[in-house]
């Protein structure tokens, strides 16, 4: 209830007249001054406040208080600066005013009065408390529901997380009902696949978001494979390939564009096929064959995916053939072997620093000074 | 057990610290009369230094109230390295091992053993002579595991017999073999150039070898244009060139004292006349003033027709760098192509086939892949040399019509070279290879078939360089 006042006070508050103030008096400004303007400003006593620290909705004609409509509409006359137009307006409202008798009159002013008290609180601006921590008890004038002692728990329920767990099961079942009961039913509409066909050649890709709106709901993605496209001679179709530029993928030698430029797919679609028309059209005209170009694939990254060499695969043969080569290692070893020609480095070493312990080290020979 | 140290050295004999405590005995005499072992107390009688640092060190501490950031006294760390000294440690190269155990069956390479079918799978030694022929060229590569051996010694190749089959087939018909060895990281590109150096030196060629090509084109060393020359302009590296000229004086000596002049050379700073052996002409490049014109001038003595002169091997290792934009600016402040300077064009002219040596020779340039630049131009003419040499019609490369990134010049260069793949091994070169690791005491392992398999696959599929470091990794030092 408390929003539909509140928005009832905006509403209000909209259709209501500016007043048209006077200008305030330029006051004279000493060049060189210490003192802050504020407190210079003549007229202000020691408990004057600034209307900007506590806001209200400025009257239309400030502290007049108006008897009635009539009052206040011939003040409106003599004092505002109103156009042409709106003055015609007030003149015609205040005559039907003159013309209204005295009992409506009352009755009227009697119903304003009425409104305006009914309205007197919304009208209070929401002021925060001013040792509130974060504004906590401040009401929410936007929110539907009273929020006032919702969370208590009044023993008398499962608790929140037990709701929620049930939600959960009854969201299960009923995707287990829609499975059992609905989702056979759909096979009715199944469609066979059928492959294209030759003069098939345009791969279309439409977006739906399930009726939901989305700004790509409109998209259509086209894909063909110039190879297909019969009519065209080989130099034609490498034309084709330059003309589309980037959109022309060498790997897998495909032209893929898209268009989303209008409100429907239906027109985004028609829009490709014309487009893909007049880059066949371009194609087949031979005063330029762009042969003289080079394909152009710089915007395109070749992946290069290694594989596994075909000759690393183990066969039957293969393993054969590395039994042999292992025989035949062996063999070489034995013949070695017998013939003591195998080099075992850890013996070499061995006879090695024999050897050099055999070689007599030099030693001192005392010799007579000079 | 064959480290380059011996385990006996590892203790090192001057220990100061930890005979401080130690008496020593009045009778000991305080150094011997000959020893290099350093005297253990140098000053007995001496107060010790480091317990009045510390002293002092514990006074500041308790009197001050306020934190003293005192500078710390001056430690010494000895002395820097001298300038360079750095630099020689890192390129330097040692060529045996006193260490590893001589192997009984490596023969000395002699003048027709590279060319030799027979010799496929054998090893073979490098003599002393035409090491220091390498050393002088710069030829061994720190990167290289020569101080892991005896001798230094290389295996001969398949590649490496055809290869040098072609040079000496060039030099009888009085041809130029302009070769670019190609092949996967260390795969033995390097190694196959010292190959072809080592054939030429033991065949009585002149070598001309440029160790590193990156060295002429990273801007590190002087350059200047060559006056007289416009569209292009070229420039030469004098400080390049004097460097050059002594490795080619060095390395190639006797044969250059030999060798006569054919004309006389009046512009040189020392006068060279007719019939003066071509070693006087390099000696009259005594400084960077003057070493390209020296240079020129012995370029072109090598290079007259009908004075009989030996056939020329000139190599370059690193080729990639001289096939970009090089460093250097012109006096506009426009980039150089490395084209334009001079020794490069030098080297690229007779890798073109421009120029033509007068009793043939070969011009042998190595790839690298580790530190190369990636130059599309180079890579696809050499790739579609390659499918042309081995008959390939289907999958062979071919220009990107949108790529920006090719160089005509380079490919003007290569495009009738001959590409020379420097593979894997098979497993019989592996074998004997391994053989000469384990009787040089490197692989402690029984080598049969089974061990250079294993060590054959993880070096992927006979890589050599991988092989090594799967094999002698713990070695290298």
């Amino acid at each position: 209830m408390a929003s539909a006042a509140n928005s009832l006070r905006l509403c209000l508050r909209a259709s209501r007249q500016i007043s048209v103030r006077p200008a305030a008096s330029p006051f004279l400004r000493r060049a060189l001054t210490t003192t802050a303007a504020q407190c210079a400003r003549p007229g202000r006593k020691k408990g004057w406040k600034d209307p900007s620290d506590h806001f209200e909705f400025p009257e239309p004609y400030g502290d007049k208080v108006f008897n009635d409509l009539g009052e206040q509409l011939r003040y409106s006359l003599e004092n505002d600066e109103l156009t042409e137009a709106e003055r015609e307006t007030v003149q015609r409202a205040l005559s039907e005013w003159e013309n209204k008798p005295n009992e409506e009159k009352l009755e009227e002013q009697q119903i304003i009065k009425e409104i305006d008290k009914e309205f007197a609180p919304l009208r209070a601006p929401v002021r925060a408390r001013r040792n509130a921590f974060w504004n906590a008890e401040e009401q929410d004038t936007d929110l539907i529901t009273d929020e006032v002692g919702e969370d208590d728990f009044e023993e008398n329920d499962m608790m929140a997380m037990g709701h929620a767990k049930l939600e959960e099961h009854r969201e299960y079942r009923e995707y287990a009902r829609i499975a059992v009961w609905e989702m056979p039913l759909l096979s009715k509409f199944a469609k066979k696949f059928v492959p294209p066909k030759d003069n098939e050649v345009l791969r279309f890709r439409y977006t739906t978001y399930m009726g939901e709106f989305h700004p790509a709901d409109r998209k259509v993605v086209v894909e063909f494979a110039p190879r297909d496209l019969t009519e065209l001679t080989e130099v034609q179709q490498g034309k084709l390939c330059k003309l589309a530029g980037a959109r022309y993928n060498p790997e897998k030698q495909t032209i893929k564009m898209s268009c989303e430029k209008f409100e429907l797919p239906a027109q985004n679609k028609r829009w490709l096929g014309d487009t893909i028309a007049r880059l066949i059209t371009a194609a087949q005209d031979p005063t330029d064959t762009f042969e003289d170009i080079p394909l152009d694939t710089r915007h395109h990254k070749f992946k290069n995916i290694p594989k596994y060499p075909k000759e690393w695969y183990m066969s039957e043969q293969r393993k054969n053939e590395l039994l042999a080569q292992r025989e035949e290692s062996l063999k070489v070893d034995m013949k070695k072997r017998r013939a003591h020609d195998l080099i075992d480095g850890v013996k070499l070493i061995q006879q090695g620093v024999l050897s050099a312990v055999k070689e007599k080290e030099p030693t001192m020979v005392r010799v007579k000074a000079r | 057990m064959s480290a380059t140290n011996c385990l006996r050295c590892l203790k090192r004999p001057s220990v100061a610290g930890a005979s401080r405590g130690v008496v020593v005995p009045i009778f000991a005499p305080r150094s011997a009369p000959f020893s290099t072992t350093a005297v253990q107390n140098a000053m007995p009688g001496k107060p010790q230094k480091s317990m009045e640092h510390q002293d002092r060190s514990i006074r500041v501490y308790r009197a001050g109230k306020r934190m003293k950031i005192r500078k710390k006294d001056n430690v010494d760390r000895g002395k820097p390295p001298a300038p360079g000294e750095r630099k020689a440690f890192r390129k330097k190269i040692v060529l045996s091992n006193d260490n590893a155990l001589p192997v009984p069956w490596v023969t000395q390479m002699e003048a027709g053993s590279l060319s030799d079918p027979k010799q496929i799978g054998k090893i073979v030694s490098l003599p002393p002579a035409l090491q220091d022929q390498l050393r002088a060229t710069e030829a061994f590569q720190p990167t290289q595991t020569w101080g892991l051996f005896r001798k230094p010694s290389t295996l001969v190749r398949q590649e490496s017999v055809d290869l040098m089959s072609k040079m000496e087939e060039a030099v009888e018909n009085k041809k130029t073999a302009r070769i670019v060895l190609t092949g996967e990281k260390i795969s033995g590109k390097s190694t196959m150039l010292l190959q072809a150096q080592s054939h030429a030196y033991l065949n009585n060629w002149i070598v001309i070898h440029f160790p590193d090509a990156q060295e002429l084109i990273n801007g590190s060393t002087e350059y200047a244009s060559i006056p007289g020359t416009e569209n292009p302009t070229l420039y030469m590296q004098q400080n390049y060139c004097l460097k050059l000229l002594q490795s080619i004086k060095k390395a190639n000596e006797k044969i250059l004292a030999k060798l006569l002049s054919v004309s006389s050379h009046s512009e040189l700073p020392q006068n060279i006349t007719v019939n003066q052996p071509l070693l006087s002409l390099i000696n009259a490049a005594k400084e960077a003033d003057g070493a390209w014109s020296v240079f020129q001038a012995l370029w072109n003595e090598l290079n007259a027709q009908g004075a009989n002169r030996p056939p020329i091997l000139l190599s370059m290792d690193n080729l990639p760098h001289i096939m970009k934009i090089s460093e250097y600016r012109s006096s506009a402040f426009e980039k150089i192509h490395a084209h334009d300077l001079a020794l490069v064009k030098l080297f690229t002219d007779a890798l073109s086939g421009n120029t033509r040596f007068p009793s043939g020779g070969a011009v042998i340039a190595a790839t690298n892949r580790n530190n190369g630049p990636k130059i599309p131009s180079m890579e696809l003419v050499l790739k579609q040399r390659l499918a042309e040499q081995n008959g390939e019609t289907e999958g062979v490369p071919v220009k990107d019509p949108y790529f920006k990134g090719y160089d005509d010049r380079v490919e003007k260069v290569l495009k009738s070279v001959e590409v020379v793949e420097v593979s894997k091994i098979g497993k019989r070169e592996a074998r004997s290879l391994m053989e000469y690791w384990a009787a040089s005491g490197l692989l402690r392992t029984t080598v049969d078939e089974q061990t250079v398999s294993e060590k054959w696959t993880l070096g992927g599929g006979g890589v050599l360089g991988e092989m090594e470091r799967a094999a002698l990794l713990t070695m290298k030092i």
